[in-house]
């Protein structure tokens, strides 16, 4: 016990040096010979902040914001059911739970979370950046792009879940002489069910943040519009359009943390 | 079969609560029909782009470029000191994550207790006080805003503020992160087991006293934890943000794919893996560290 506790201490210890050193690095690599501060950059910034009281608020813009926010909603839900199309599959595969040899389904098991986890490590706008790139730009390219992320998170999520299920129904299916296959169906599948249904629409909320970067390579919606509002230096418009990106966030946000709730209780 | 009914008594058991998911339920598949049908018929969906032939051997193309199979020099990633320059940039990127994470923290840490509900209300000791509660409202406030907004659009507007290089896209990396991770470890608190705190308070704690001997201990682990998780998060925009903010791999390889050079282009991607995977590890092995189990 007390040797346990000597070791927790050294290793705060540790991580404590760590953190300070590798901040005073980061510190270091910035430079500080040129002003921090644009020249005017603090008058933009009093500027931007007053432009909030009020926001643009005529109904011609409101209704703007109102159509960019449906397409930014739009990107994101096709783009999120992809990703759940694809999660699935590989979460399946990846839970290595369905195969006659299990030899042969742990090493599909481990290929499938390579495969995931690639998919994961690269941004989404990294992706449509390539994308648009190597196919041109179209909306499917960019909702590819935004499903291969998402859906390499889902689906690591999803096997995670598939085998987290408690074992006693499970063995009860195969002492019934249940298939792999209908063990996942009646077993796995309904028990993490909830869940995956629960961080599914977490991620929804993402997903409408990433659909709205997409007008980077030229995608309509809320990102597109502030990107043109800022270019005009409307600030005013700026703000009416990040207060319609934080409703549609907390709206969607709400919904899903009530389901949420509504699958724990 | 009989196999059926955990399925069934999913949907169909508990009545009440079931309702409202099956409900969101239909009204998310309703929305996905909506969304497509947009996609498809509205926008240039490209879709039909997508089978045709001229496409993928556009797309070959590319990825012969990429790796520069018809290039007349040598491939970037094949010359030592290409490896050397953008691992420069590769640092500065780092950098410029470590900085966001750091901004972050120093950000959240004084403001996640009064952001927690049973703090302000004086349910883990104290009395409720109006100036309380008004700041546990305007935090709140603050988490959601900067939280909504992604770290893309922060470094949009930031660029009008502070000069190009690193700072503008550790600053939009930390702007939406503060809003992240101050709500998680606000939600941390408020579900904190109040028995630690309680029996200080019966030793005679002063609300102060507990605040730092017993609630801020008990939440600074996973603290930590959110922050060291965000930073894999980070790590992968800090490229994004970097194509606006002109700072470390991001503004290179905007150049790199506007003027064409897709081997360099092909370089810079490595070290963008090189970095997610280091940061990936590194964040496991520090997270163990947190918990004591390393």
């Amino acid at each position: 016990m007390g040797r346990r506790e000597l070791k927790l201490l050294e290793s705060r210890r540790l991580l404590t040096l760590l953190l300070a050193g590798v901040f005073l690095w980061s510190l270091s690599t910035v430079d500080w010979r040129g002003p921090l501060i644009h020249t005017g950059g603090l008058g933009a910034f009093l500027d931007f902040l007053a432009s909030l009281f009020p926001p643009e608020l005529s109904p011609g813009f409101l209704g703007l914001a109102l159509s960019a926010s449906w397409k930014t909603l739009a990107y994101a839900v096709a783009g999120i059911t992809l990703a759940v199309l694809i999660g699935f599959p590989l979460g399946v595969i990846a839970s290595g739970s369905v195969s006659g040899s299990p030899r042969m389904g742990l090493g599909l098991a481990v290929a499938v979370r390579l495969i995931l986890a690639a998919m994961r490590s690269i941004h989404e706008l990294v992706w449509a950046v390539l994308f648009v790139a190597a196919f041109g730009l179209s909306s499917m390219t960019v909702i590819l792009a935004l499903a291969l992320p998402y859906g390499g998170i889902l689906g690591r999520i999803y096997g995670e879940l598939f085998n987290q299920v408690p074992e006693g129904p499970l063995r009860a299916l195969r002492a019934s002489g249940a298939s792999p296959f209908r063990v996942l169906l009646y077993g796995r599948l309904p028990m993490a069910l909830p869940d995956m249904l629960g961080y599914t629409f977490y991620r929804l909320e993402c997903a409408i943040r990433s659909a709205a970067i997409m007008s980077f390579v030229g995608i309509r919606g809320l990102g597109y519009e502030i990107q043109l509002s800022l270019h005009d230096l409307l600030f005013d418009e700026v703000w009416t359009l990040l207060l319609f990106m934080v409703g549609m966030v907390v709206l969607v946000d709400m919904w899903s943390s009530r389901v949420r709730r509504s699958l724990v209780s | 079969m009989m196999g059926n009914a955990p399925a069934f008594r999913l949907f169909r058991g508990r009545r009440r609560p079931m309702t409202f998911v099956r409900a969101s339920l239909y009204g998310f598949v309703v929305l996905a029909f909506v969304s497509w049908g947009y996609i498809l018929v509205v926008t240039d969906s490209g879709a039909a782009d997508l089978v045709s032939a001229k496409t993928w051997s556009n797309a070959g193309n590319f990825i012969r470029q990429l790796i520069g199979v018809d290039s007349p020099t040598q491939p970037a990633y094949l010359v030592v000191d290409r490896w050397l320059v953008t691992g420069r940039l590769a640092l500065d990127t780092l950098a410029m994550s470590v900085l966001a994470i750091v901004l972050t923290g120093v950000a959240v840490l004084p403001t996640f207790l009064p952001g927690a509900r049973n703090v302000s209300n004086g349910d883990l000791g104290g009395a409720p006080s109006r100036l309380g509660t008004l700041f546990y409202h305007v935090l709140r406030l603050a988490f959601t805003l900067t939280r909504a907004v992604p770290e893309l659009v922060w470094a949009m507007v930031i660029v009008f503020f502070l000069s190009p290089g690193i700072v503008p896209g550790a600053v939009a990396l930390a702007v939406h992160n503060y809003g992240v991770v101050g709500r998680l470890s606000a939600e941390v608190v408020e579900n904190l087991d109040p028995g630690p705190a309680k029996a200080l308070r019966s030793a005679g704690a002063s609300n102060l006293q507990m605040l730092i001997y017993s609630i801020f201990p008990q939440a600074l682990p996973h603290f930590l934890t959110y922050l060291l998780y965000r930073w894999e998060v980070i790590i992968r925009t800090t490229v994004v943000v970097g194509f606006v903010s002109a700072g470390g791999l991001g503004r290179e390889f905007r150049l790199s794919l506007s003027f064409f050079h897709y081997t360099d282009l092909a370089l810079l991607i490595m070290w963008y893996l090189i970095l997610v995977i280091a940061v990936d590890l590194l964040s496991a092995w520090l997270r163990r560290l947190v918990t004591g189990k390393g």
